[in-house]
């Protein structure tokens, strides 16, 4: 009996933290509409905190479940994606390149002035270019927001998210090129990856909807539909070691492309993506090891300043160009704050296919993540409601 | 405050306004981006003009006054064409129809000028159920007499323009079975209905006007919701009725036959208006926004019972003449070919969602129909 309390409280950690981080979610909303992601990554903070038994990523399945997690969020954003937009105004898909690449720069000049070996600083500047999909997808579907900053900030995340992973797997290349010499392993860790995972991911948005329309479909359908082959999608990433991430972006985009249905799935893919989206807030939270936080915290803060620097002045400087206003420019950059979850899985997968700085990267990184994780769905939200595109009812 | 004068304007002068949907491109439900729509329209001079309305989702066009379907269907057109690109370069676009198929009213935010925050603090949820889209059609009056005599002249043609315009058979997700369900939310509105039967400005403006006015139910003409009213500032009488059609020509074409016909009225040849006219208005109303083109309307005069279409096509071969004075023949074809053979606007949408079998594919045919012109 005894022996098996270790045990017992093992297996119920998880789901009592779950149900905890709803709980506080659902209530600080209530109160003070704190963004339920917030709440999630508090949780996860503390549950790391106070080490609770069985929130590791030492147990097997759990970081598959995560990356289903976050491909379902890219899913979404891929879907929300309009290629024709670009089309009609390049500004948008010129402001998201150079944006990228200006905080590209940026952070990789910042992180000099601290003593860091140049790949750990040139991954640091290929993560900071990323965007968080589900802290942003997130807040945008909880305020129901529509305008201009919610339209760029979900383009531009999915843009920054492509040349993020681009830039990533470069580096990764780079890295095995100059470690091992061996050309072919660092073509395997670059373009292989990058280019297969687009092609699975496209390959399936095309297959997807010519499959669904051979019959009348109704909306849970669509959402139940899409949410497995995004689960196919995870689990083949995994198989081929591939980028689950890249696929699922891909496969969004190319899927709304081809779509005959315009019978979309559920808005955060209905009651199960809410699920998973706990789980996913709290896992990333509970990734974190504070001990390392307080060493990188000054890192940290400049880091941030710098990244949120670039992709607001790029903002602003673009925005009357692109048929906005500066304000909303000055508000989409700053809605552009949260990075963690994607970046951290990020790094995971590439540890996993045995990316040795990857590791390291994390605990230098560490307080930067913490920071962007608590505060970022919150800037997120109080920029869509500063740029009034949130829905409000006045009754 | 006494209602304004009449102010005289050119007889037969015709001003067409729109009320338009903004959709996102994503899932096509409404967008609320009037404000950032207008703000770019600001940049570069604009054919017509054009106005916030009571919703976030919603813009009002209007063009400048006209005397031809000519030239308004080329103002309309370009006003069309300006607004689509000014929305591709937005991400947004731009569709006609009277409703939004399945639009949530709880879901919309009022557009923030004080005289629309106080109408929803004061009707509610009628408020936002009044995010629908209408075609107002203004037609200048020599005087107000004429306005009168025009406003209660036209009462009987009234179920042609509700069957002709009708293009909102879908409302919150469902097929209403109502060709324009629009009207359902209007007709809501205290205030709305028909005008009172009153012949003469003078009595209209300081016996009727102002007892209404001294019971503190309105302040202005505005406050009337009526089917047609007086607009002194303008010097014209407003249909109201019509729904926003799919297409600018259809839109151009039914401001035409409104012209043409009052061309006819003002010829004095049929019987005049008379208070008994509008035993059997509310009657013929339902039977339009119901059935369209296929309601049964009664003559008010004969009081027999005829097909709104036969009725519709019965009139156009009067109105062959005025067509030919007025040089809008091509819009008068248009109506005759709506209501002897093509159908109205909300059969198009209903065949547009047996084909997709989703209200957002009935909203992505509104978009497209609005863009490609008279394909619907």
């Amino acid at each position: 009996m005894v022996t098996d309390l270790p045990f017992l409280l093992q297996s119920m950690a998880w789901p009592l933290v779950l149900l905890l981080a709803w709980f506080l979610g659902e209530r600080l909303h209530e109160a003070w509409q704190i963004p339920r992601v917030t709440s999630y990554v508090a949780v996860g903070l503390l549950a790391s905190l106070i080490n609770l038994p069985g929130l590791t990523n030492a147990v097997p399945g759990l970081p598959f479940l995560a990356n289903v997690a976050l491909s379902l969020v890219l899913f979404e954003l891929g879907y929300r994606i309009n290629l024709r937009w670009f089309r009609h105004n390049p500004w948008v898909l010129a402001l998201g390149l150079v944006e990228s690449v200006v905080t590209f720069a940026a952070v990789y000049l910042a992180s000099g002035l601290f003593d860091l070996p140049t790949d750990t600083r040139l991954i640091i500047a290929a993560l900071s270019v990323s965007a968080s999909p589900a802290g942003i997808v997130r807040v945008a579907n909880e305020l129901r927001s529509a305008g201009q900053v919610t339209e760029r900030v979900l383009h531009l995340c999915a843009i920054n998210c492509l040349v993020s992973v681009l830039a990533l797997k470069l580096v990764i290349g780079y890295w095995y090129l100059s470690t091992s010499g061996d050309l072919l392993q660092a073509a395997f860790g670059s373009i292989h990856v990058l280019a297969t995972s687009v092609a699975v991911g496209a390959l399936l948005g095309v297959a997807m909807p010519a499959l669904l329309r051979t019959q009348r479909i109704q909306e849970r359908d669509v959402t139940l539909v899409f949410a497995l082959a995004v689960v196919l999608l995870t689990t083949m990433s995994y198989g081929l070691k591939l980028s689950p991430l890249l696929a699922a972006l891909s496969f969004g985009i190319v899927a709304r492309e081809r779509r005959v249905h315009l019978t979309n799935a559920q808005r955060g893919f209905g009651t199960a993506g809410d699920l998973l989206t706990i789980f996913l807030f709290v896992y990333i939270a509970a990734l974190l090891d504070w001990s390392e936080a307080g060493t990188g915290l000054v890192l940290g803060l400049v880091l941030i300043v710098v990244r949120t620097a670039a992709k607001v002045v790029c903002n602003v400087g673009a925005a009357r160009l692109s048929g906005s206003t500066e304000r909303k420019g000055l508000l989409t950059g700053l809605a552009l704050t949260p990075m963690s979850a994607f970046a951290i899985l990020l790094l995971e997968q590439s540890r996993l296919y045995g990316f040795g700085p990857a590791g390291q990267v994390l605990t230098v990184m560490a307080a930067m993540m913490l920071v962007q994780e608590l505060l970022g769905p919150l800037v997120t939200q109080r920029s869509l409601m500063a740029a009034a595109e949130t829905h409000v009812t006045k009754e | 405050m006494p209602l304004e004068t009449f102010k005289a304007s050119e007889s037969l002068t015709l001003g067409v306004e729109l009320e338009l949907q903004l959709v996102n491109s994503y899932d096509y439900d409404l967008s609320s981006s009037a404000n950032d729509l207008l703000e770019l329209l600001g940049r570069k001079p604009f054919p017509g003009v054009v106005t916030p309305e009571m919703t976030q989702s919603m813009i009002e066009i209007a063009t400048s006054v006209q005397h031809e379907h000519g030239p308004l269907l080329a103002q309309l057109r370009e006003i069309r064409d300006t607004l689509v690109t000014a929305c591709d370069r937005l991400n947004i676009e731009l569709a006609g129809g009277g409703t939004h198929p399945f639009q949530r009213w709880f879901e919309q935010r009022i557009f923030s000028k004080p005289r629309f925050e106080q109408l929803s603090g004061l009707y509610g949820y009628l408020a936002k159920q009044f995010t629908v889209f209408g075609q107002h059609v203004h037609v200048g009056c020599s005087s107000p007499d004429e306005a009168l005599f025009l406003l209660h002249s036209l009462n009987r043609y009234v179920p042609h323009f509700i069957a002709l315009s009708a293009s909102s058979p879908f409302f919150q997700g469902v097929d209403t079975l109502f060709d324009s369900a629009r009207l359902n939310s209007v007709f809501a509105f205290p205030l709305s209905g028909r005008a009172p039967f009153v012949l003469s400005w003078d009595e209209f403006s300081n016996g009727y006007f102002t007892k209404m006015e001294s019971t503190g139910v309105v302040k202005s003409m505005k406050d009337f919701y009526w089917d047609i009213r007086p607009k002194p500032e303008y010097g014209t009488i407003e249909l109201r009725v019509c729904d926003t059609p799919l297409t600018v020509e259809r839109a151009a074409a039914l401001a035409c036959y409104l012209q043409a016909l009052c061309r006819h009225l003002l010829e004095r040849s049929e019987p005049p208006p008379e208070e008994d006219d509008y035993l059997v208005y509310t009657y013929n109303r339902f039977q339009a926004c119901r059935f369209g083109l296929d309601g049964m309307m009664v003559n008010p005069k004969t009081r027999e019972q005829i097909s709104i279409r036969e009725d519709i096509l019965a009139t156009l071969r009067k109105l062959g003449g005025h067509a030919d004075a007025l040089k809008s023949t091509a819009a008068l074809d248009e109506i005759e070919r709506t209501a002897a053979r093509d159908g109205n606007h909300a059969s198009y949408l209903r065949r547009c969602y047996a084909d997709s079998g989703s209200v957002q594919g009935v909203v992505r045919s509104a978009v497209e129909a609005l863009r490609q012109g008279p394909a619907a």
